[in-house]
């Protein structure tokens, strides 16, 4: 019996008894190499299943190309944030705003975080996949009220609360889908298992399907940030700590999107079209009002909060459309979001420290102040944008090229006028700080840990758009085609 | 046990955990609400138990014993302690009146019904009648968490969509894998836990858990 | 020739409005007894409808001929719903008994009652009257739907006389749901239309609480003699539809004479357990505030509406 997943996850776990154990410098230290070694596991694992080998499939696990795209996005996100975490938290500890114990507490934390996102991207059960997401939310309720502050314990109950009521209701679905499958499946223990869901779906009841999805996407998609069930989001993402702030949009909502995406690939054989219309009408609706909360959201943080709101919405419109380009496209914007996000929240993170506000209005002369920071912010913000040759660019013209070829034309349209509206705030907001006299003295957090995480994730977003491999094209391809009905 | 009577059993405690949904709408004191909770979860046990006996599954009597034991006894008496620390007034927290409420409520459940109405029809279970009660019970509890403005309230009105959502299990399918379902009872207690640390969190920062306070965030 | 059924159910007819009176005493009693005091004998009630039939009645220079008529229409309209309601019996003289008609006759009931308060002139008649009114406009609607769900549950229209036959033949099924929730909001409107605490003290004469009784203030003599035993008949109507209707087991379903006597035995126990149940509620609790009624008579409606909405769900 092999142990690959186990190993991944084991990874975090171990960093976060390591943590709690240890003083708070060592505990960053191993939570940034808990994080690598999972990344490492992670991508040994997931080379089998990703390069078009079989899904791994045993005990409670089962990964196929699609979790091992997530998994490695999770992966990578937690990896970026532990390191940058190194140097926020310290800087934190200077200032006096956390004490000795919430460092250990803050790591510990963090760590389970990682453990249950992970978790989430592997388990073979609907049921298991679930309480893993109900977990990070308990977990991280912690840690978006980190600071205990009124706006942030505010932020924190918000978060729990909507984030549980959605996740209750998206186990309704979950029943449902069960009990739709009781007439060909029995009251199998298996029933719940996604590649036994997978097999059987042609025979689900539709009556029952359509209600189950229909729970599912205001259930997860309160998780994943769509309009109009994302009213947590940009509180618990402005007031966490910067790089929880990071894992919250570029691998939390990856998870619940993860979920969703596996029963729209149910649904879709069950009723098909249904899913898929009420996805992208989410999508559709994420993207615009997004757009507008982008354009008059003053608060760093917030703006980005809402940003991530936005790629969800361009995200869910990509897997919507369901042809292969459309969902290719998708993808490849999935990963470009994620390693594009914490690049943003991490020059967020740094302006904020220095700067000590969050409001855009009030952060001015950035270029001078804080160079490397400023470099970071405008290229971020360009890619961000969808400016080419980042790879956020070749997402969103994918998903808009997936679009005109399945016809829907008005579609991609709104998209692209909706797209430049976007680049145009994002840019006249980040650009505005750049010019201008700080007015006072203002130190840039430096560090190795936080330049490198970020201009790794730079260069990460950058290769991606120029130079994707052809392995990596043709594994998004594979799962594409696949995801859009072929046979892998 | 005659399957008339099992049928008539079942019943009464689907409309028994509706009715105690909307005598705590009608409450405002936490002492009251928490009983009511424990009720509503006492029936949910007893159904459990009804359909454990009727369908001869042991798993079904062991969801029953777990629900007793821990969203009978265990969330109560920690929600109680809760309260008890923070000093849960008396006073009405509701943003919206008791008739007003009942009313809307009343118009939940006939919303709640035309939802289940087609789902009833593709179910075989005997327990497939509850499942319109149960969707009423989770859109009452979604009620409750709107318009009631104190931590503890909302707490309980998410706790009370749980049970619905128990109920809901129960209906369509007699419960669903032991090892999913423990899971998720061990979510649920976690989450009460965790709900009442950070309720008592806010009493600490705020000085209050009236949740109006907490209106900062926003653009 | 009259069929036997017939003569039976005028009988029985005859026997509500005779009995009545007893059962107002043995409230009172049962109510003394739980407070811990011995209370007056069971009869007293005919004791004091007689003496106030033997009084001379005044009347206020104010008033008109409505003010004289108002007792008699009172009476006359619980005297047609004792022959419309069963009570050992199932079958009921008056065959154009059905359950519409009998809320519609107790609404015709409390109209006379209210303008009789506001017939008298007096201050406190008109602010009974108000309350009243008020209190009808929530409780009418709750009982229709109460009742309604009861012929529903019965399946056989609204035929007052057949509903108890269809459910005791329905076996173990009838006790549903429904049947419990009709019964429960039922019972909240029988305490509301009788004036029973929570929602009015049926003992007391001060001004601030009063309803029922600020609209019989004015009243003497004869008049207030034949208010009185309308009210308690009403009070027995409706703790027999609750008996003989919601529960009729135990009911005669044919006139023969040992059916009859059980049907006797049994309504009067239940009502004994009606009387005892109210009896508790009165010791229990406290006349609630004006401005809570509406609470209580909401979650009246809100039983009786799901009572309708799981007769379909269920």
């Amino acid at each position: 019996m092999s142990l690959e997943i186990e190993l991944i996850l084991l990874m975090p776990v171990a960093g976060a008894l390591a943590s709690l154990l240890s003083p708070g410098r060592i505990a960053a230290l191993a939570t940034s190499a808990a994080s690598a070694l999972a990344l490492l596991f992670a991508a040994a694992a997931c080379a089998g299943p990703l390069l078009d080998g079989p899904a791994i499939e045993y005990g409670p696990w089962y990964a196929d190309g699609l979790s091992a795209v997530f998994l490695l996005l999770t992966c990578i996100v937690c990896l970026a944030s532990s390191v940058y975490s190194y140097g926020y938290i310290s800087e934190d500890r200077r200032e006096g705003a956390v004490g000795h114990r919430d460092e250990r507490r803050y790591y510990v934390m963090l760590n389970l975080f990682s453990a249950a996102m992970m978790a989430v991207c592997v388990v073979g059960s609907m049921g298991i996949m679930w309480i893993a997401i109900e977990v990070t939310t308990l977990i991280s309720a912690f840690l978006v009220g980190f600071y205990k502050r009124e706006a942030d314990v505010e932020a924190s109950w918000k978060y729990l609360m909507i984030c549980s009521v959605g996740i209750t209701l998206g186990l309704m679905g979950i029943v449902l889908m069960y009990a739709s499958s009781a007439h060909i499946l029995g009251e199998s223990p298996d029933a719940l298992e996604w590649p036994v869901l997978y097999g059987a779906a042609a025979g689900l009841d539709p009556t029952l399907m359509k209600m189950a999805f229909a729970f599912v996407i205001i259930g997860f998609g309160t998780k994943m940030g769509l309009v109009p069930m994302h009213t947590w989001l940009p509180d618990a993402h402005s007031q966490s700590p910067t790089p929880v702030s990071a894992m919250l949009s570029a691998a939390l909502l990856n998870c619940a999107l993860y979920a969703i995406l596996r029963f729209l690939m149910i649904t879709e054989i069950a009723v098909p079209g249904f899913a898929s219309t009420i996805l992208i009408c989410f999508g559709a609706l994420s993207l615009a009002a997004a757009g507008a909360f982008i354009l008059i959201s003053r608060d760093f943080k917030r703006m980005l909060a809402y940003s991530s709101i936005e790629h969800m919405g361009i995200i869910a419109i990509g897997f919507g459309i369901g042809s292969p380009l459309a969902v290719f496209g998708a993808l490849i914007h999935v990963m470009a979001h994620s390693l594009t996000k914490p690049l943003m929240f991490f020059s967020a993170g740094n302006v904020i420290q220095g700067y000590g506000t969050r409001n855009m209005d009030e952060i001015r002369g950035l270029r001078k102040s804080m160079p490397f920071t400023a470099f970071m912010a405008a290229a971020g913000a360009a890619a961000l944008g969808g400016m080419p040759p980042f790879s956020v660019f070749v997402g969103e013209a994918t998903v808009i090229w997936g679009a005109v070829d399945s016809g829907m034309h008005a579609l991609a349209a709104a998209m692209a006028v909706l797209l430049v509206l976007v680049f145009a705030g994002l840019t006249r907001s980040v650009l505005g700080m750049m010019r201008g006299d700080p007015g006072r003295e203002v130190r840039e957090p430096g560090g190795a840990s936080r330049a490198s995480a970020m201009a790794a994730l730079l260069a990460a977003t950058l290769a991606l758009g120029l130079f994707m491999p052809d392995w990596l094209g043709d594994a998004l391809r594979s799962i594409a085609e696949w995801f859009s009905g072929g046979a892998r | 046990m005659d399957p008339a009577l099992a049928g008539n059993l079942i019943d009464l405690c689907a409309v028994a955990m509706l009715l105690l949904s909307m005598l705590a709408m009608t409450t405002t004191r936490m002492g009251q609400l928490l009983n009511a909770f424990a009720a509503q979860s006492l029936f949910l046990a007893a159904l459990a138990f009804v359909v454990g006996d009727v369908t001869g599954h042991s798993r079904i009597w062991t969801i029953g014993a777990i629900t007793l034991a821990v969203k009978v006894v265990l969330i109560p008496r920690f929600l109680k302690y809760t309260s008890d620390r923070i000093h849960v007034g008396r006073d009405i927290d509701s943003t919206m009146g008791i008739p007003g409420s009942l009313l809307i409520s009343a118009v939940l459940i006939i919303v709640a019904y035309i939802v289940a109405e087609p789902l009833v029809a593709t179910l075989e279970t005997i327990t497939r009648n509850c499942l319109a009660m149960s969707m009423s019970v989770i859109l009452i509890g979604l009620f409750m968490m709107v318009t009631r403005r104190k931590a503890m309230t909302e707490a309980i009105g998410l706790l009370m969509m749980e049970n619905g959502l128990f109920l809901g299990v129960m209906s369509l399918s007699y419960g669903m894998p032991l090892v999913v379902e423990l899971g998720i009872f061990f979510d649920v207690l976690m989450a009460a836990v965790i709900i009442g640390i950070f309720a008592q969190r806010i009493s600490k920062t705020f000085d209050s858990i009236d949740t109006s306070v907490l209106r900062r965030l926003r653009e | 020739m009259i069929s036997a059924g017939f003569a039976a159910s005028v009988a029985q007819g005859i026997l509500m409005i005779a009995l009545a009176p007893l059962f107002a005493g043995v409230l009172c009693k049962l109510k003394a007894r739980m407070q811990r005091r011995s209370g007056c004998g069971l009869l007293q009630p005919y004791r004091d409808v007689a003496k106030l039939f033997r009084k001379a009645e005044k009347v206020s220079d104010s008033a008109s001929w409505l003010f004289r008529a108002v007792p008699y229409a009172c009476f006359g309209s619980m005297a047609l719903l004792s022959f419309m309601t069963p009570f050992m019996l199932a079958e009921v003289a008056a065959p154009f008994g059905d359950l519409v008609a009998m809320v519609y006759v107790f609404t015709l009931y409390r109209f006379m009652m209210v303008l009789g308060g506001l017939e008298g002139g007096s201050v406190f008649g008109g602010m009974g009257s108000s309350r009243e009114t008020m209190m009808s406009v929530l409780i009418e609607p709750s009982l229709l739907l109460a009742v309604m769900a009861l012929a529903g549950l019965a399946g056989g229209g609204t035929d007052m006389g057949g509903i108890p036959g269809s459910l005791i033949g329905m076996g173990v099924i009838v006790l549903s749901p429904a049947l419990i929730l009709a019964a429960a909001s039922f019972f909240i409107t029988l305490l509301a239309e009788n004036a029973r605490i929570p929602f009015d003290n049926p003992s007391t004469h001060l001004e601030l609480t009063m309803v029922h009784e600020g609209m019989l203030l004015e009243y003497s003599g004869r008049g207030l003699g034949l208010m009185e035993l309308s009210s308690m008949m009403r009070l027995t109507i409706f703790a027999s539809m609750l008996c003989s209707l919601f529960f009729p087991w135990g009911i005669a379903l044919s006139p023969a004479l040992p059916d009859l006597a059980a049907g006797l035995a049994s309504v009067l126990l239940k009502m004994l357990a009606a009387m005892a149940a109210i009896a508790l509620i009165e010791s229990y609790l406290a006349k609630y505030r004006l401005f809570k009624l509406p609470n209580l008579l909401t979650a009246s409606f809100a039983l009786s509406l799901l009572a309708m909405i799981s007769l379909y769900i269920l």
